[in-house]
């Protein structure tokens, strides 16, 4: 549009006659516009305008003026401010930057000053319609101005600029805070007079220049808001200043620190930051309500100090959120290792954590955390249980959907599902026999418990009104939600997905118990029983409560019996007191079978015994487990007397054999006891270490009658008797394992000989179906079904092609 | 005999049916059938038996698909008879309908697989359990009832048993 009127103005000029006065018209018009105190009168000013607009060259002069700016801009003023702001070379001292910062902005806007001035007095000319000028008005004007100096000055800024600022900015900053009395506790602050340095500016007191840093602060932000260009220069630096600041104090302050609360701490000091922001925004303001904008509808500039303040606000809000979001992410595993003294930072997290969209990069940290410091060979089982069950209670904190928990658990479970003693560990725990984690044994006894519904219940408890749909990185599951449970004991018995196992190694754990102790004493026994009740429910208890009752049979049938031998004549008494725990076999878990020939002596006092119980019980017999129990013995020596052994069936029973001779060889006694030579051997070892006993050459035994105390001791050294660990009478839990992968297998080869080939899920899905529930069934998941199939590929029991398992054609 | 084969629950249901109506017994006899057809399952992977093998065809427990391989030292050594075993809910009061799948040149077997089997038919007892039905039929591979064929061409041809072995062999199909 411009154009077409300068070509017909032009023509124009071309045609008329009066040129001359039209070029000194100009010249004084131009010259009252860029320099403000040139001495010309209204009057001929009034009258070049006129006639500048009568040729029709009024709207020229926005255009000249504003292409002026830009020439100067350009060819002089842009080259002159970064030249005068890299100028000084290194070996400046930071108050001098900040000097040649401040000077280079004023000269800037020394520069541009005439220019604006003059715009504005032809705004204001356009708006009052002076000599018929027309135009965009004052403010128009400056956008337009204003957009070509930040064309050209920030075109190509140099980071010269950014840094002078940043760290203009962040003295200031710490000016601010320092006398809002907030002192930064990594800068110490001698109070000696000389040589102290001010814990502001940073310098020795003498020459502090807070006061200045705070006054240049403000006069730069009111050269840039002039220049408009506050935001331009100034928001990097703040958001890096406002970034780094977040991060060092949340560095000092809480890193490692779990036990207490930062967020109120850390909102009074972004308030109090925010004061700090307000000195470097707020001078905009300032002039914003100085210059009066009349007519301005799309007020551009126009947010008003407290729109910025607050979007400041917001944006430090997030900034903190996610860089303690960050830290916290980062400690997590420590944090859930500490958990309930770690319980201010969980809600913490908890809290910026809603505000932050992180859950994915916690899910990701955490689990990569628990696999490279808790899932190895290194851990002991217990210390991973441990984890587990404060990271079940942080966790739940933490996200009340229990997603978090589950997916990030995952991996524990998994992996404690390869070790042999989870389930032994988690049972000690439970009975509180494990040293360490106390946290099961109270989490039994705790009141209210849940029972553990493993099998699908279809009963929906909860009002649907309060149902809320689970968050979006929440395993998709046949499960659902309500199945995703919180309690500490039904994860863990979940981990192998049947509680049925459980149950079969507490009855493992139990039979130990109640066979290594002989006075009959189930107290305590009967109240983790009790407890369990509530958990797995009556039925499945039931063996164990059965166990508990042999216990308290026995000791009936125990003492009826010795009433009845205590009634007989001197000569009838028994020649040794024999009590017995009687078990029904069918409840009590397989016992390891030791063959054991006792001496006569012995069995004859168990016949005696078999016959009295077979008086009380009719139809009842009993069958001896003779390797175990113990035995209280007294071994008279010739120069000594050793009373209160306690000891094994099978020592007991070697020493007896001593009493009838002397000297026995190794082969002798094996052949005597029936038992193998090795454990022989292992058990004689115990006699020697006692100086009962000593070897010589060609496996003979002989009994030492008279020994030195001190030959003794130095036997004991040599000679420890491996077998006094405390051997598990019951089968392992290996062993049990071999045992149902192996009623598995024949499942297996049935389905496969009469159905031909199936998928690995078929599979699975048939035994799921059809491997009886019997006391002992082992729930096995997909993959460890795989596992298992791929080995008896391996070993040519099964073939794999296509997708499809089959048996070998042989077969 | 027979009062070894009555259903108790049957007869108790019975006699109730009038006042509860016979769905909620019926489901529950089911329900034991399962379980008992459970047990047997366990028992026949558990006995180890060579030669005999049953299993549920999908996840119906009460259709089983047997397989029974020729005894050592028959006729039958060396060929794998596929069978169907269908247990009727009033199992194992009532026998269960067992028919061979694979075709069987058998005195006792007739051409649609059906079965001349006196433990399947009128001397079938409760006790019987599916081991003992594939046992049984394997023993009958070797021994046949020529007292009562169903096939009049195998009863004949039996007594030469090397013909009856070519024969069946050269006959024989998967």
């Amino acid at each position: 549009m411009e154009e077409t009127v300068m070509e017909s103005d032009s023509e124009e000029i071309s045609e008329s006659a009066p040129r001359q006065g039209v070029a000194d018209a100009w010249e004084t018009v131009t010259t009252a516009l860029v320099s403000p105190g040139c001495p010309l009168s209204e009057q001929s000013l009034s009258d070049s305008l006129d006639l500048l607009c009568s040729q029709g060259l009024g709207p020229l002069l926005g255009t000249w003026l504003l292409e002026t700016l830009q020439m100067h801009l350009s060819s002089y003023v842009v080259p002159e401010f970064w030249s005068g702001l890299k100028q000084p070379e290194n070996e400046l001292e930071e108050r001098d930057r900040v000097w040649i910062l401040l000077t280079t902005f004023q000269t800037l806007l020394g520069r541009l000053e005439p220019f604006l001035g003059g715009l504005e007095k032809l705004g204001t000319w356009q708006n009052e319609g002076r000599g018929g000028l027309s135009g965009p008005g004052p403010r128009g004007l400056r956008e337009r101005a204003f957009t070509i100096i930040r064309a050209l000055l920030l075109f190509s800024p140099s980071p010269v600029l950014q840094e002078r600022v940043l760290e203009f900015y962040s003295r200031t900053f710490s000016v601010y805070m320092n006398q809002e009395g907030e002192t930064e506790e990594g800068a110490e602050v001698p109070d000696g007079p000389e040589g102290g340095t001010c814990p502001g500016c940073g310098v020795p007191t003498q020459q502090c220049w807070c006061q200045e840093a705070l006054e240049q602060l403000q006069e730069l932000s009111h050269i840039l808001s002039k220049l408009q260009m506050l935001e331009w220069v100034s928001s990097e630096a703040v958001t890096s200043i406002l970034h780094k600041l977040i991060e060092q104090r949340m560095e000092q302050h809480c890193r490692g620190e779990y036990e207490r609360s930062f967020l109120l701490e850390f909102q009074e000091w972004l308030e109090l930051v925010l004061g700090w922001l307000n000195k470097v925004f707020a001078s905009e303001v300032h002039t914003d309500s100085l210059v009066p904008a009349p007519s301005a509808p799309n007020n551009q500039g126009g947010q008003s100090a407290s729109s910025i303040l607050k979007q400041w606000r917001c944006h430090m809000h997030q900034f903190f959120c996610r860089i303690y979001v960050n830290m916290r992410i980062e400690e997590l595993f420590s944090i859930i290792r500490d958990f309930p003294e770690s319980k201010a930072a969980i809600e913490d997290l908890k809290f910026c954590l809603e505000r932050t969209n992180q859950r994915q990069q916690l899910l990701t940290s955490l689990k990569s955390a628990f696999e490279t410091r808790l899932l190895h060979p290194g851990v002991h089982t217990s210390d991973i249980l441990t984890v587990y069950i404060s990271a079940i209670k942080a966790l739940r904190e933490l996200d009340p959907s229990m997603v978090i928990l589950q997916v990030a658990c995952q991996p524990i479970r998994k992996y404690l599902r390869t070790r042999d003693d989870t389930v032994r560990q988690i049972v000690a725990g439970l009975t509180g026999d494990a040293e360490g984690c106390t946290d099961l044994a109270s989490e039994l006894s705790r009141g209210d418990p849940v029972t553990l519904e493993m099998q699908d219940s279809d009963e929906e408890g909860n009002d649907p009104e309060d149902w809320t749909p689970d968050p979006t990185d929440a395993v998709t599951d046949k499960m659902g939600s309500k199945h995703r449970s919180s309690d500490i004991i039904s994860l863990l018995v979940s981990i192998y997905g049947s509680k049925d196992i459980f149950i079969d190694e507490y009855r493992a754990v139990l039979a130990d118990r109640l066979l290594l102790q002989h006075n009959y004493n189930t107290a305590r026994e009967i109240r983790n029983v009790e407890l369990l009740k509530l958990r797995f429910g009556e039925s499945h208890m039931h063996y164990c409560e059965v166990m508990l009752k042999d216990m308290a049979d026995s000791r009936r049938i125990n003492s009826n019996i010795r009433e009845e031998e205590s009634r007989l004549s001197e000569e009838e008494q028994p020649s040794l007191s024999l009590s017995a725990i009687i078990l029904s076999s069918e409840f009590w878990p397989t016992l390891k079978e030791e063959k054991l020939e006792l001496p006569p002596l012995i069995c004859q006092a168990m016949e005696a015994y078999t016959h009295r119980y077979e008086k009380l019980k009719a139809m009842r017999t009993l069958s001896w487990k003779p390797h175990l129990g113990s035995v209280t013995l007294e071994v008279e020596l010739e120069d000594r007397v050793l009373t209160n052994l306690s000891v094994s069936p099978i020592q007991a029973a070697i020493i007896l054999h001593f009493q009838e001779k002397s000297s026995w060889m190794l082969e002798e006694l094996s052949m005597k006891l029936g038992a193998p030579k090795e454990l022989v051997h292992r058990k004689l070892a115990f006699w020697q270490q006692h100086g009962v006993l000593r070897e010589e050459a060609g496996g003979r035994y002989y009994v030492v009658e008279t020994g030195s105390t001190k030959e003794k001791i130095e036997r004991g050294v040599m000679l420890i008797d491996s077998d006094e660990e405390r051997d598990s009478n019951t089968t392992t839990q290996s062993e049990q394992r071999e045992e149902k992968l192996q009623l598995f297998w024949a499942y297996i080869q049935a389905m496969l000989t009469n159905l031909d080939s199936m998928t690995l899920e078929r599979i699975h899905s048939m035994l799921r179906m059809f491997v009886s529930t019997g006391p002992v069934v082992m729930e096995m998941d997909v993959n460890e079904l795989e596992v298992f199939l791929q080995r008896k590929v391996r070993e040519h029991q099964l073939v794999n092609s296509a997708g499809v398992y089959r048996l070998p054609k042989s077969n | 005999m027979a009062s070894q084969n009555m259903d108790p629950a049957a007869a108790a249901a019975s006699s109730t049916a009038a006042l509860k109506g016979s769905e909620s017994g019926g489901t529950s006899a089911r329900g034991s059938v399962s379980k008992r057809l459970q047990q047997e399952l366990m028992t026949l992977m558990m006995s180890g038996n060579k030669g005999i093998s049953a299993f549920p065809e999908s996840d119906n427990l009460f259709k089983w698909v047997g397989t029974i391989d020729g005894a050592q030292g028959t006729v039958y050594e060396g060929l794998r008879y596929r069978l169907s075993l269908e247990f009727p809910a009033g199992y194992p009061y009532q026998a269960p309908h067992v028919k061979f799948v694979t075709p069987c040149f058998h005195p006792n077997v007739d051409e649609h697989g059906f079965i001349c089997l006196d433990i399947l038919k009128d001397k079938w007892s409760a006790l019987y359990d599916v081991r003992s039905i594939l046992l049984s039929i394997q023993s009958l591979l070797g021994e046949p009832n020529n007292e009562s064929p169903l096939n009049m061409v195998a009863a004949e041809l039996w007594d030469d048993q090397k013909a009856f072995k070519a024969h069946l062999h050269s006959t024989f199909k998967k």
